[in-house]
């Protein structure tokens, strides 16, 4: 889908430069957690945080701040413009729905039945052992539509890692990431697709370009767009049912077959 | 003073008495037919006397000019040549197909808008009062605006044109009035000032066939086209105007090719309701992927609306309950197309509505009425139509004894809100054309005087068409690299004074 909407604030070499009002603007806050930045600051955020997750991917806060950083406004405007057309996605970002372990109860998740989303979430959360809480807030996205969409796909990732059944290890990390990047558009996904792997050994690197690539491309280019999925109104659905739904295969369990592996050496 | 004695000295024999007859109805002896009527009937002998009757029968059915058109353009050419001291005896007859007595004796209600609304320019406006006939519109249903906001649905750029930029003292960029306020006026116009012989109005007549005139005796009227009409005359003409539409039957008689396009879209008129009068008069015009919209100002806190849209679109916007559809209308112009392409494909009243406020709550409270108009609360019944567009010119306005004005000649783009004033252009031109030719003694139907008005207007009426066809096929896309060129390109002109003036002295149709 080509992007639907190009608004006047990204074409840069405007004609109002020539008009000589040069008065300076403070920069407004447009919601609570916002951080107002300019272009330079926005530039200075992105490549700090980018070298500095590169080395340590464990810091789930830099690769915020890098995602937001990074985020050009078009590309979010055609994530937002993408809910807005779906009546779901419409509903989505009028309710403003926030997944917090408050939100969400995660015990009362368990005893749904099996192949439940609600119970396959919950089981992947206790297996990688992380809670929805940890999801920092959106700072440094300027328009404040946008920041919830950026807000909502953070906090659907971990949706996104239940029905994938990849784990958050970082070649899961990483194909998830992929997958999100041809599904979603958001740049840091890319970048993180990309230079990530380069740190991994040549036959982590080798499984990645094999298996789970060509999977995440196919899947996420085709597949219906996730952002659109209202996840807390259908935790009882049966998860093959919204894989068959949004047209997501299921990858190769990636636990197992590092197990096959070691079991071979 | 030769004639007259000639005249006096042809009276006394009877055999010369018939020549002269013979004689008068030729055009190079008189440039009109008005008395000629009246002097048929005088006979001295029994044997003229068939020839004369026969005579009289045919100077009844021959007018020097017949207008086939009783619509704005046709009504003001009638007008126009009454009120000129060269043309004003000239015999002019109007048909009109259908009855003209409701427009002749309609009286207003105070409370509801026509739904065909035309911008007439200070030029047009100028033409309508030199003629007399802009004292008899009804003033108080006349709103001029001054002021006037376009911009791009898709980047948001916007232009903004003002009195300034027309540079006239009192700043009026065009007049807003009903066709059928208009029409009355030219109609009345035409019934109060005498004239002789007066404007014989044929309406609820149609024009069955055009045929080539017969020769009668030796009389030559083989180049005079000859109209059969419904009620059975058949009257012939000097000069045949087509004043008779886009489907002209004039000019298919003239077999004069008319080419274009169509646009794929429609045009859907109402008359609206506004939240309250906000004593503004802006006319605002917005740029969406399927068609532009504008709102333009009545009196009274009354709107006008044309919303230029796909077939599709203006069939569903058509069936959509009163409230829906003035929802839809703020949409259009105060939402981001993605939520106007959304509310479009939905139905049920309520849901628009509340989403459309959801969205709409979105919007700065600042911008209201100076980036987008007010609100509109209510569509007045029966008044939401819809017709396509085209662009249609024809490759020449005149042949012998054939002159087309106004719609029959080109039609437009209602983007502009130039539709009406071309066809006022064309009918000016066209009086100054046959003006002249009656005071030089020519015949007025001959072609070469003719061109001279097709010479005059076919170049401002293409380049007009030629505009507005270029900005229609600019502004009906979303593809991202046009939208770039086209946000750069108006707010480089919205940052030009001068290329602002220029463009509304063009519009204004100095």
């Amino acid at each position: 889908m080509r992007p639907r909407v190009l608004t006047n604030t990204y074409i840069l070499p405007s004609v109002r430069l020539l008009k000589r009002d040069y008065t300076y603007n403070a920069p407004t806050q447009n919601y609570p957690s916002h951080v107002p930045t300019n272009l330079f600051q926005k530039l200075f955020l992105a490549a700090g945080s980018g070298i500095y997750s590169f080395f340590d991917p464990t810091r789930a806060d830099l690769i915020a701040t890098l995602g937001e950083t990074t985020a050009f406004p078009f590309l979010m405007e055609r994530l937002r413009d993408i809910m807005l057309s779906d009546p779901t996605g419409r509903r989505i970002l009028r309710d403003r729905p926030r997944i917090t372990s408050s939100s969400i109860h995660i015990d009362r998740l368990l005893d749904y039945p099996e192949n439940t989303i609600g119970r396959t979430y919950a089981e992947w959360l206790k297996r990688e052992g992380v809670s929805p809480d940890t999801r920092a807030r959106v700072r440094y996205i300027d328009d404040e539509e946008c920041a919830y969409v950026m807000q909502r796909y953070r906090e659907c990732h971990d949706f996104y890692h239940a029905i994938t059944g990849l784990p958050i290890i970082i070649e899961g990390e990483i194909a998830l990431k992929m997958f999100e990047f041809a599904n979603t558009m958001i740049p840091m996904t890319g970048i993180g697709a990309v230079l990530a792997p380069l740190r991994l050994k040549p036959k982590q690197r080798e499984r990645l370009r094999t298996i789970y690539f060509p999977w995440a491309i196919k899947n996420g280019a085709s597949s219906k767009p996730l952002i659109n999925v209202y996840w807390e109104e259908i935790l009882h659905q049966d998860v093959q049912d919204l894989r068959d739904e949004l047209g997501i295969e299921k990858p190769p369990d990636l636990r197992e077959l590092r197990k096959k592996r070691i079991s071979r050496l | 003073m030769r004639f007259c004695t000639r005249r006096a000295t042809l009276r006394v024999h009877g055999a010369g008495a018939r020549l002269y007859r013979k004689y008068l109805v030729r055009p190079r002896f008189s440039s009109t037919l008005a008395s000629e009527s009246v002097r048929g009937g005088q006979s001295g002998t029994q044997k003229s006397a068939t020839a004369s009757s026969t005579y009289s029968k045919i100077a009844s059915s021959l007018y020097d000019v017949v207008i086939v058109g009783g619509g704005i353009s046709g009504l003001s050419l009638a007008a126009g040549l009454k009120s000129s001291q060269y043309t004003s005896n000239l015999k002019i007859a109007l048909v009109e197909g259908m009855p003209l007595a409701s427009a002749k004796s309609w009286s207003p209600d105070p409370d509801r808008y026509s739904n065909r609304v035309s911008s007439i320019t200070p030029a047009s406006q100028r033409y309508l009062s030199q003629i007399g006939v802009w004292d008899h519109v009804y003033s108080e249903r006349v709103q001029p605006y001054d002021d006037m906001r376009v911009w791009d649905g898709v980047s948001g750029a916007r232009i903004h044109f003002d009195a300034f930029h027309l540079g006239t003292e009192d700043g009026t960029i065009a007049y807003m009035t009903e066709n059928l306020n208009l029409q009355h006026a030219l109609l009345s116009h035409l019934n109060d000032s005498p004239s002789d012989p007066p404007v014989m109005i044929l309406d609820n007549t149609k024009v069955e066939a055009i045929t080539k005139g017969q020769n009668f005796d030796d009389l030559d009227l083989s180049s005079w086209p000859a109209l059969k009409l419904s009620t059975g005359d058949t009257i012939m003409a000097r000069l045949l105007i087509g004043a008779d539409g886009v489907r002209s039957p004039v000019r298919a008689f003239a077999n004069i090719e008319s080419r274009g396009w169509d646009y794929n879209q429609h045009g859907l008129v109402a008359s609206l309701d506004m939240e309250w009068d906000d004593r503004q008069r802006i006319a605002w015009q917005r740029f969406l992927p399927t068609g532009p919209i504008a709102l333009l100002p009545m009196p009274d806190g009354k709107a006008s609306l044309v919303w230029s849209t796909t077939p599709k679109y203006a069939a569903h916007l058509k069936s959509l309950s009163a409230s829906a559809f003035c929802t839809l209308v703020n949409a259009a112009f105060r939402l981001g197309m993605v939520d106007l392409e959304y509310l479009m494909s939905r139905v049920d009243e309520e849901e628009i509505r509340e989403d459309f406020e959801w969205r709409d709550a979105r919007l700065p409270i600042e911008a209201e009425g100076q980036q987008f108009p007010i609100r509109v609360v209510e569509v007045q019944e029966g008044s939401r139509a819809s017709f396509p567009l085209r662009m249609r010119h024809c490759d020449t306005y005149v042949a012998p004894r054939i002159a087309l004005v106004g719609d029959a000649a080109h039609t437009t783009h209602p983007l502009a809100g130039q539709g009406l004033n071309l066809g006022q252009g064309d009918v000016a031109s066209l009086l100054r054309v046959v003006e002249k030719a009656c005071q030089q003694g020519s015949d007025i139907g001959d072609e070469v005087v003719l061109q001279e008005y097709w010479a005059e207007r076919y170049p401002v009426n293409h380049m007009m068409l030629g505009v507005i066809d270029k900005l229609q096929k600019l502004y009906c896309t979303d593809f991202p690299p046009i939208v770039g060129i086209r946000t750069v390109g108006l707010e480089v002109v919205e940052s030009l004074d001068w290329v602002k003036k220029m463009i509304m002295k063009q519009a204004a149709g100095a």
